[in-house]
């Protein structure tokens, strides 16, 4: 489902990625872990192509694109691989002039020219789906964090991708909204959706993940069942960031 | 003291400066926002595009449009112009000159009002699968609007103001109806004072239409 080869991509003098080798199966769920600064972030961006690797390949869903060091790659090509994900956001960015529904039938709509009657009833399932039933016309300034999260998730789901990407989707969330995100993510990684997810909720991460992916520096210190990755490894950098992280909770 | 026939002039002429004013005044106005706004999201688009020798086309326009007076400018294209041959009625020559001020100004109120628009918007929408017109067609160009609506509110009321220099070019508009009941009633400042109380109704309602456009626009604004 997901192949990424070698991939390399630096800002400036600034190299964030360094080597990246991953690989995930239909239906699984990579949860990438690790401090901040670590290109976790960058690294999902990657996937669809919001940041262009420099070097390495990436291929999603029988979509394959080659980076190489100045050559750039088509708009057509980015945009093909781009309707294989679909990306959440850690602060939502919904489109605040649209109410609920109208922002999860846009993609339908305007990419893939669907008819107004068939997103709408796909749009009013999936915020069904999200629990939000009931809050169509709800304009996103008028919804909570929480809320606003979920029509983020329906939104990213609308145009039916392969496989759906968060950054951090509960970062940006007070305490107590937390849960209701986590739930929905939760129950579509029940339904067999692929997904990939940087986090910090790391028991959310151990319990979610058929695959952990541990970033420090650019690269990948540990990757494995989570169990693994928690109880067993022997990187030293990997106990140092598991310890601080449990000297914090 | 008002005496009764500085009264009766103020009363014979405002008929005629009001409708001066509905069918000259306002007219050009409109017309010259209207097509001054789309040459402004037109050089807008332009000079947030990465298309060099476009992009230089459309800076050399903003600033010699903005370095040079308008009255000159109106000059230039109403008796200049003949000169080289290009012979324009009044009207069409104020149209021109107010549409490229308009054209001016307001792309740069349209180019902040898009550079302010979050960067998250933009990604949100290619992130759906969305081309960069597509992106700002429908989910940049609509949140920019809301944000120009007071200062190109602004820019029509000063538009109201400046259509008075047409009257330098002949046209007669509100201001230059009120010239010419002058050079009969000799009465400048009754007829000018009075032609301003007009101007300032006109705005007045422009305000008013303003206001109403903003709570419209607040639908889906917080606060």
């Amino acid at each position: 489902m997901i192949e990424v080869r070698d991939l390399h991509k630096s800002f400036g003098p600034l190299a964030v990625l360094k080597g990246i080798n991953l690989s995930l199966a239909h239906g699984k769920v990579l949860v990438i872990i690790g401090p901040s600064g670590s290109g976790k972030t960058t690294l999902l961006r990657c996937l669809n192509l919001l940041e262009i690797p420099d070097t390495g390949s990436l291929g999603i869903g029988g979509q394959r694109v080659e980076f190489a060091a100045g050559g750039g790659v088509p708009a057509k090509a980015v945009r093909a691989l781009r309707l294989k994900t679909g990306m959440v956001f850690q602060s939502f960015h919904l489109f605040p002039h649209m109410t609920a529904l109208q922002n999860v039938m846009e993609g339908p709509v305007t990419v893939q020219k669907r008819s107004r009657t068939e997103a709408a009833l796909l749009g009013r399932e999936l915020l069904g789906k999200v629990g939000l039933a009931g809050k169509e016309d709800a304009y996103p300034h008028q919804l909570s964090g929480g809320q606003q999260q979920r029509v983020a998730i329906a939104r990213a789901m609308a145009t039916s991708p392969e496989v759906l990407l968060f950054d951090e989707p509960t970062s940006a969330l007070d305490p107590e909204l937390v849960g209701e995100v986590l739930k929905v993510i939760r129950q579509l990684a029940a339904e067999g959706m692929t997904m990939v997810i940087v986090t910090h909720e790391m028991k959310f991460a151990a319990d979610v993940a058929d695959q952990l992916v541990l970033m420090d520096g650019g690269v990948i210190l540990e990757q494995g069942p989570p169990e693994q990755v928690f109880d067993h490894s022997a990187h030293p950098r990997v106990r140092q960031f598991l310890n601080r992280l449990g000297g914090e909770e | 003291m008002m005496d009764e026939r500085k009264l009766q002039i103020l009363q014979d002429s405002l008929l005629p400066l009001l409708q001066a004013g509905l069918a000259y005044t306002l007219p050009l106005a409109l017309l010259s926002f209207v097509l001054g706004l789309l040459l402004a999201v037109a050089t807008a688009l332009v000079r947030i595009s990465s298309w060099y020798i476009p992009q230089q086309i459309a800076r050399f326009y903003v600033w010699v449009i903005r370095g040079t007076p308008l009255l000159v400018q109106l000059f230039i294209i109403f008796y200049g112009l003949p000169a080289a041959g290009v012979v324009l009625d009044p009207f069409i020559a104020a149209l021109i000159g107010f549409t490229l001020s308009v054209g001016a100004y307001s792309s740069e109120i349209v180019r902040a009002a898009i550079l302010s628009i979050p960067k998250g918007q933009w990604e949100a929408a290619y992130s759906l699968g969305m081309t960069r017109s597509q992106a700002l067609r429908r989910i940049v160009l609509p949140q920019a609007a809301r944000v120009s609506v007071p200062p190109l509110s602004n820019s029509f009321i000063s538009l109201i103001k400046d259509t008075s220099l047409a009257a330098g070019i002949t046209y007669v508009e509100m201001f230059r109806t009120a010239q010419q009941i002058t050079a009969v009633t000799y009465e400048p400042l009754l007829l000018y004072s009075e032609a301003a109380a007009v101007y300032l109704l006109f705005c007045s309602v422009l305000s008013v239409l303003q206001h109403l456009l903003e709570r419209r626009f607040d639908r889906y604004s917080a606060a």
